[in-house]
């Protein structure tokens, strides 16, 4: 992946759906599903980021 | 031998004038990774302050939250989300635009973007006018504005540079290749940076 502006904007949209999803489950569930949903989905793209540079270590 | 080094040197310095040029990757340009290693920065930053939000809202436990009297405006900073949202979607289509070699394009999209970022950033001084509580009021009210005051600090900072840029594109600087349309590129993706921090920042302090 080249970083440039539509990476960025590709990553402001996932960011906005992981959002919306959180909201959701936060307004039917209560805070602490919410909460708990947000942090599965910092922990998989942490996970995710790490792969990454991984493979671009690895491609370099 | 004497003259053939100095007419060498004369010849060299014909070529070249003032120190020599700074080695470039051809991976990134050095404005992309400039912006990348100063957001970097911004993400300990805000890492820095999400971590005195979390210990007060962790460690230190509340019974409620926020702590009564207390109330957040989450509808309105709800649209004011979805404004600064907007925003991303718009500076996005001036950089298409100009990509397209489509100069209109590129100053609609800027300034439709400045004119977000500006209501975005009214919207929140109006709502640090009639929330009701101050940063004085207890621990709560200090990390409330210090993390929505950090990022209205970042929205300010952005639209300076969108006031820069858009200044430009109305005196015809920016090109379609992209060497010619970095001044956009990389206000641009500070803009983005500025919006996800909104949207994490929104979420852990308005909603959950």
């Amino acid at each position: 992946m080249r970083i440039n502006e539509p990476a960025v904007f590709r990553w402001v949209v996932i960011v906005m759906v992981a959002a919306v999803s959180v909201v959701a489950l936060t307004l039917l569930a209560g805070r602490l599903v919410g909460a708990l949903w947000g942090l599965v989905l910092v922990i998989a793209a942490s996970w995710h980021g790490i792969r990454w540079v991984q493979e671009k270590r690895r491609g370099s | 031998m004497e003259s053939a080094t100095v007419s060498l040197g004369h010849g060299h310095a014909e070529e070249h004038h003032g120190p020599p040029e700074a080695n470039q990757s051809s991976r990134i340009d050095r404005q992309v990774l400039g912006i990348l290693l100063f957001i970097v920065s911004e993400v300990m930053l805000f890492g820095a302050f999400f971590a005195s939000y979390f210990f007060l809202r962790v460690v230190v436990n509340p019974a409620t939250w926020p702590p009564a009297p207390y109330e957040f405006p989450v509808a309105i900073a709800g649209v004011n989300t979805a404004i600064l949202v907007s925003s991303s979607f718009t500076i996005h289509y001036a950089l298409e635009a100009i990509r397209r070699g489509n100069r209109n394009g590129l100053k609609l999209g800027l300034v439709l973007t400045w004119m977000l970022g500006a209501t975005f950033l009214f919207i929140q001084i109006n709502e640090y006018v009639h929330i009701g509580f101050s940063a004085r009021d207890l621990a709560f009210g200090s990390i409330f504005y210090c993390l929505t005051g950090l990022h209205g600090a970042h929205v300010f900072v952005g639209l300076m540079l969108l006031t820069f840029a858009t200044i430009r594109a109305f005196r015809g600087h920016f090109g379609p290749e992209p060497e010619k349309h970095l001044g956009v590129e990389v206000p641009g993706i500070y803009w983005h940076f500025v919006d996800i921090m909104w949207i994490i920042v929104f979420v852990t302090v308005y909603i959950l």
